[in-house]
């Protein structure tokens, strides 16, 4: 199954947002979810980057790899990053997996690997 | 708007205070109170990020208010993220400002070292974007290091200019017999040595351990006052002259300019223009160090330095507590502590302590004009004031 | 009589390799020297372990009860094939750190205090054992547990160290991990410091006195003031160390 992470388009106005917002940041229409949901594009090139090694305690594993990567559609998405070595300006590509296991809950996001 | 001066002052020793939290927050109230010299107040705003979370504690300032037998006068916990503390001084400043009340005591307290770092950083991280940040495992250093990282790219910053700033601020922590860390470090044992990079490892690439504010326990409090007030009370006479708040994006990687803090900025000049000031007129000033970088950035976008130049500033030794613009003489979050809530109320007591010349040996020489940032969640809240002492 | 029941009490210790000292700068630019102690030097370490009993933060009591026997044991002859290593910053005690060695293969490491905080000092020590145990003594595997949360963190967590939760660990109740050859190999380039020779100089200056620690952790005014103040919201607990602080000593 492919899964898919959501920006959302304005109806007046078409700015593309993502995350969630209530209230379009460009032309601050207030109707109430004026939205169309376009998936976000899985590829993309990686913005910056950091390896963090005190995580909370839900993770169990030593170290994480995360990234800001700007998208194909120029809109920016926080994930994480699966490359051994990564590098400002690299191309990436993104999947919907699992990211954080909390209780019983399993939150999907977006993990990035070169290509 | 009326004039608002601060009437007392008090904080408690950051560390690892093994009291319950209305305590933390209390104590340094009594001690604000017997500074001012006063019995009575109209008004308490409790700083406090994470009672309910970290202590199973909500409605601190009910407790805290009538721990102090002030009652039946208002309390309210202002909870706004680590810049919880200067918010609650705005709001004690509104109050004043307006008429509403004579008196405001405003206290900040934490109490995070209940749990373990893990959990603690965990804590802090819950005021990410939740779906699009801590989902992820996004926390507070994660964000401060891939910040760093384009710092560096753009503007040459390098891993020994953020030593310098811990180095710096250790230093001066050894001076302030209130701040959680005594404990001098050098560029040599962080850096250069053969053993530097374990002493000092990764907490989130390029951020080393050394680059982190401790996770700290602690409270102060400020008592702000009317012009009449402030005439009864025998302290040197502290305006708190301007106030100044700005927000962005809850999520980062939404800023258009990702080494912008846009919030800083804002704040910092609406702080400015309502004390009738330009950043070149302040003579100290407390910067939200919970990460090094964070204190060459902010001295960048309040103004004291061109942007890109704040590095360079610090090389000179500027910001040092003998240089042109001291920063952080208490030892800032990275040397006095980071207590979250508290932080914001403990940097206008490091400001008052300066202008009123009460610093001993961090004294900075003959200050005017002090100023702080008090940085909530990744820059998207930004609250930065202005103090300035005035004759007597 | 006396001299023959004591020959069946006391063990017989099979010869170790001794450790070969070794220097680290730490984070404040001090140099700190971990060295090998023989029996000797034992009651010198103990009478700055002794006020450790009372400090309840962060488990400093029970792991100073643990030490304090270990040592003295190893002193009065109870324990078989102990080694004790201490660090020292000009001369000041700053750690102390013990192990065992079970067979010709398997090692146990005992405990890890620190007397001074906050500069690694207890990492650099642990990280020296566990060369001593997988260096010179070579074993295989070095069993290890963790009686508070700092040692849980450094040690399981840091060295990734692999469960051996089957196998009993000579200190009882929590269940075991293992160092092995492969780990510590891993761990080396990251964890293991410290350079060889120790300059006579700085050697013969640690070697000369164990001096005290200049900031060793201290007991608050009322001893279990922590946990208290974890159960008690009321503050009592707080009222208590006022009391005490003011020398109205009343500690029913």
């Amino acid at each position: 199954m492919i899964r898919d992470i959501y920006a959302y388009r304005c109806r007046k106005c078409g700015r593309l947002h993502y995350p969630f917002r209530m209230v379009c940041k460009e032309c601050r229409q207030n109707d109430f979810f004026d939205f169309d949901l376009v998936p976000l594009p899985k590829t993309g090139k990686l913005l910056t980057f950091t390896k963090v090694y005190n995580l909370p305690a839900e993770f169990e594993v030593p170290t994480l790899g995360l990234g800001i990567v700007e998208l194909e559609n120029g809109l920016r998405i926080t994930g994480q990053l699966e490359v051994d070595d990564p590098r400002i300006g690299m191309a990436v590509r993104g999947e919907v997996k699992p990211v954080r296991k909390s209780a019983y809950d399993t939150f999907y996001g977006m993990v990035f690997r070169a290509g | 708007m009326r004039d608002v001066y601060v009437g007392g002052i008090g904080i408690t020793t950051f560390t690892r205070l093994e009291y319950p939290l209305s305590e933390i927050a209390a104590y340094p109230a009594m001690m604000a109170l017997k500074d001012a010299g006063i019995r009575d107040v109209d008004h308490l705003y409790v700083a406090n990020m994470g009672s309910a979370r970290v202590n199973h504690q909500t409605a601190l300032a009910s407790a805290v208010v009538d721990s102090l037998s002030l009652t039946p006068a208002g309390a309210a916990v202002i909870e706004n993220g680590p810049a919880s503390g200067a918010s609650a001084l705005k709001a004690g400043f509104a109050a004043v400002a307006s008429g509403l009340h004579d008196v405001v005591l405003v206290s900040g307290a934490e109490r995070m070292r209940e749990v373990n770092n893990l959990e603690a950083t965990d804590f802090v991280a819950t005021l990410t974007h939740p779906l699009a940040e801590y989902i992820y495992g996004v926390t507070l250093p994660s964000h401060a290091a891939m910040f760093t990282r384009l710092y560096m790219e753009k503007y040459g910053l390098t891993e020994r200019h953020l030593a310098m700033v811990a180095v710096k601020n250790q230093n001066n922590a050894m001076l302030n017999e209130f701040a959680h860390l005594h404990q001098p470090i050098t560029i040599e044992g962080i850096l250069d040595s053969p053993e530097a990079m374990t002493n000092n490892p990764y907490v989130a690439e390029p951020l080393r351990f050394f680059d982190a504010c401790p996770v700290s326990d602690g409270g102060a409090a400020v008592i702000l006052v009317s012009d009449d007030v402030a005439k009864t009370i025998d302290r040197p006479l502290i305006r708190l002259a301007g106030v100044g708040q700005a927000t962005d994006t809850h999520a980062v990687h939404e800023r258009e300019e990702p080494t912008d803090l846009l919030a800083v900025r804002r704040a910092a000049a609406q702080s400015f223009e309502m004390a009738g000031l330009r950043p070149e007129d302040v003579d100290v000033a407390e910067l939200h160090d919970a990460f090094t970088i964070l204190e060459i950035v902010e001295s960048e976008e309040v103004g004291f330095f061109p942007k890109g130049e704040g590095h360079v500033a610090l090389e000179k030794g500027e910001t040092a507590i003998d240089g042109s613009l001291p920063i952080n003489p208490s030892g800032g979050l990275k040397g006095k502590g980071h207590p979250v809530g508290a932080t914001g109320v403990a940097q206008a007591h490091e400001i008052v302590t300066q202008l009123r010349g009460e610093a001993g040996d961090r004294q900075v020489d003959g200050p005017q004009v002090g100023f702080t940032c008090n940085f909530g969640g990744f820059g998207n809240n930004v609250v930065c004031l202005t103090f300035v002492r005035e004759g007597r | 009589m006396a001299v023959d029941l004591e020959r069946i009490l006391r063990p017989v210790d099979n010869p170790l390799k001794p450790f070969e000292a070794k220097y680290m700068t730490l984070a404040s630019g001090e140099n700190m020297v971990v060295r090998q102690i023989d029996r000797d030097d034992v009651p010198d370490v103990l009478r700055h372990i002794e006020p450790l009993l009372h400090v309840e933060r962060d488990f400093y009591d029970v792991v100073a009860a643990r030490v304090y026997a270990e040592l003295l044991a190893y002193y009065r002859h109870r324990m078989q094939d102990e080694y004790v290593l201490v660090a020292q910053v000009d001369g000041e005690l700053v750690a102390v750190v013990n192990g065992r060695e079970v067979t010709p293969g398997l090692g146990m490491s005992l405990h890890t205090i620190a007397l001074r905080r906050g500069l690694r000092v207890g990492a650099h020590a642990f990280a020296a054992k566990m060369e001593y145990h997988i260096d010179t003594l070579g074993h295989q595997e070095v069993l290890i547990v963790a009686e508070s949360p700092i040692g849980f963190r450094r040690w399981m967590i840091e060295y990734q160290l692999e469960k051996r939760f089957d196998t009993p660990h000579e200190l009882g109740g929590v269940p075991s991990w293992a160092l092995t050859k492969e780990l510590f190999d891993r761990a080396r380039s990251t964890l293991v410091v410290g350079r060889r020779p120790v300059p006579p100089e700085m050697l013969a200056k640690a070697e000369a006195k164990i001096l005290p620690p200049s900031d060793p952790p201290t007991p608050p005014a009322d001893l279990l003031a922590a946990t208290r103040s974890l159960y008690d919201p009321t503050a009592t607990a707080l009222i208590a160390q006022r009391t005490l602080l003011g020398g109205e000593a009343d500690n029913a």
